[in-house]
């Protein structure tokens, strides 16, 4: 799998480097600041990008817009956003072009490589990965706003660990539950959400911004 | 009636409506109280006048004394002799003279006592009156006029009626001149005294605040991420220890630090949070709001909107005031919706929060509230209140400040 790497610290760039190629990835380009992530992402069309929210030359989210801005010229290339902190606003924003194929996480999850690199691939899969951060607040929100008031307790809880890019069989194992009740608990959430049957993976980013939005 | 009485009189009728209309026609220090006052001044020398004419004392330094002569046709003749002395408070009757001093000094004081803004009016107002009384008068009794014309007298007291009216003019003038740069010069003191000790008190808080906020800071880095830190060094040297005895109890310990580590990071993503927020920092105000508003329990309806960024200190302090606010709400108004503006006119940030809680929020008994306005303060910022118990709660913030550039935002 080509993956393009974003991240201006050096030890942190080695670090992934090596961790990426310790779990067969092929890490065709590294680079240390935003517009030389914005070229290497359109030029070299990797499987999956992995960046880093703050980059040169403004040190601000200068990696976040700028993997926007590839979404924006190549639709739906994979990109998994890495960040000291997590904002809410952010991910709205990534998930907002509604093609999915996009993560967000915090740093940390890194020191799980497990976790780590099962993300990576969910994103390059065309999933969404939210951190369990960002989801969290999500749960914390007392929603007034149709339809999302309609689900479950249960189906909030498969709708939350859906948006942190778990399978069908991750979430069932985390609720102890079979694989054949999430999948009955997925498709109502996806018919009291009004999502019409389509691919699965693309109703699954579409709840998750429902979700999000609400 | 005998010629020489009726210039007497006219000149006396005449000069006191000039009085009377030169006073009216002053302007007045403030209303119709100073003027009554002034027109109280004008009766000292009409009472001194009739007291005068009545043979009691001869004032205001006319250099004049009268008697009336048995005219040879038996009626009352008015005849006027210059004493030449010019004496103030005449000869012919001292003890009335006395009197008549004192009441005028009693009139003043009283004045002075009830209202000394005024006095300064009084004073000049009266002493317009009498320059012109006097003008009237003296040419009225001059013997040159006696036995002509009523108006005779007119001619010679016009001139000295001038010379008076320039005469005060140019005191009085001078007078509120020096009084209205004295007066505008002590209120910029007093204004620029006020300010001093407001800098000083809203200095005093700044620095407090900044001074525990550092406190915070240490005490939160020494009891979280360097603590975190010791722990790692120590269970890593463990691990290194067990690695070839027992690696899986080196590898539990492994395991551990992994987990202090991650914790580590959670604690220090906390204190920059609470120090200058990435999103403030990433994105300015606006959006750092609009994150406010998505991470707030309640929901919440931002109309957030300006034309450039505010100075950095400024964002950061309504910004911990917003979120401080959205965390009250959450917490105590059982709201079901709050509306954030932020707005800026006029050279003021301005954000409204709006929650349909069950208010009673006050910022005299709350603390929260008390100490969001007291560190706008050091912005010369104000926090205002209305909450009604039963709700709604409106807090407005209000910083002056000027914007910077534009804002950059992607879309």
């Amino acid at each position: 799998m080509r993956v393009v790497l974003a991240e201006d610290l050096y030890l942190l760039r080695t670090g992934l480097e090596k961790l990426l190629a310790a779990h067969g990835f092929d890490v065709i380009e590294s680079v240390d600041n935003a517009p030389a992530l914005l070229r290497a992402l359109v030029e070299l069309r990797p499987d999956v990008a992995v960046v880093d929210v703050r980059l040169p030359p403004t040190f601000t989210d200068e990696g976040l817009r700028a993997a926007i801005e590839a979404r924006r010229q190549v639709p739906g290339l994979p990109v998994l956003v890495l960040s000291q902190y997590v904002e809410q606003l952010y991910a709205r924003e990534l998930l907002a072009d509604r093609v999915g194929a996009v993560g967000y996480l915090l740093k940390d999850r890194v020191f799980n490589d497990d976790q780590f690199t099962d993300a990576i691939r969910a994103v390059a899969g065309g999933g969404t990965v939210m951190d369990p951060e960002v989801v969290g607040k999500l749960m914390g929100r007392r929603s007034r706003a149709e339809p999302v008031t309609r689900l479950t307790a249960r189906e909030r809880e498969v709708l939350a660990l859906m948006a942190e890019g778990r399978s069908n069989s991750a979430i069932a194992q985390r609720l102890s539950v079979s694989e054949k009740a999430v999948g009955k608990h997925s498709t109502s959430i996806f018919t009291k959400l009004d999502l019409a049957p389509s691919e699965d993976d693309n109703r699954r980013v579409l709840a998750v911004l429902a979700y999000l939005n609400a | 009636m005998d010629p020489m009485v009726n210039g007497w009189t006219w000149a006396l009728v005449v000069g006191t409506a000039v009085c009377l209309a030169v006073v009216w026609a002053v302007p007045t220090p403030r209303g119709r109280g100073p003027r009554a006052v002034g027109l109280g001044a004008l009766l000292v020398p009409v009472v001194a006048l009739y007291l005068w004419a009545a043979g009691i004392t001869a004032p205001f330094g006319i250099p004049l004394t009268y008697q009336v002569s048995p005219a040879p046709g038996g009626s009352g003749q008015l005849t006027l002799i210059p004493d030449g002395r010019g004496a103030l408070f005449g000869v012919a009757n001292p003890g009335a003279a006395f009197w008549l001093g004192m009441l005028i000094i009693a009139v003043a004081a009283v004045v002075t006592a009830l209202a000394p803004r005024q006095a300064a009016y009084v004073a000049a107002t009266g002493l317009l009156a009498f320059g012109l009384w006097q003008a009237c008068a003296a040419a009225a009794f001059q013997p040159e006029f006696q036995g002509h014309h009523w108006y005779g007298w007119l001619v010679a007291s016009t001139w000295r009626a001038l010379v008076w009216v320039l005469a005060f003019a140019s005191l009085t003038g001078g007078f509120w001149v020096t009084r209205r740069t004295i007066v505008a010069d002590l209120r910029a003191r007093e204004t620029l005294a006020d300010r001093v000790e407001q800098l000083t008190d809203t200095r005093a808080v700044a620095v407090d605040a900044a001074a525990a906020e550092l406190r915070r800071l240490e005490r939160d880095l020494h009891d979280g991420a360097q603590a975190r830190l010791v722990a790692l060094g120590i269970n890593l040297r463990a691990a290194e220890r067990l690695i070839k005895t027992s690696p899986d109890d080196a590898a539990t310990l492994v395991a551990e630090c992994r987990e202090t580590s991650a914790q580590a990071l959670a604690d220090l993503r906390n204190l920059v949070r609470g120090i200058y927020p990435p999103v403030l920092a990433d994105r300015g105000l606006c959006d750092a709001v609009r994150a406010l508003a998505l991470d707030c329990p309640v929901p919440v309806v931002t109309e957030v909107s300006l034309p450039g960024r505010p100075p950095a200190p400024v964002e950061s302090a309504v910004y911990f005031a917003v979120a401080e606010l959205l965390n009250n709400v959450a917490k105590h108004a059982d709201a079901g919706c709050v509306l954030v503006r932020v707005r800026y006119a006029g050279g003021m940030l301005r954000a409204e929060i709006t929650d349909d809680g069950n208010g009673g929020a006050d910022a005299g008994n709350g603390t929260g509230l008390a100490g969001i306005e007291r560190r706008l303060s050091a912005f010369d910022g104000i926090l205002a209140v209305n909450s009604p118990v039963g709700g709604p709660t409106i807090v407005v913030i209000e910083v002056p400040c000027a914007l910077s550039s534009p804002k950059i935002s992607i879309s």
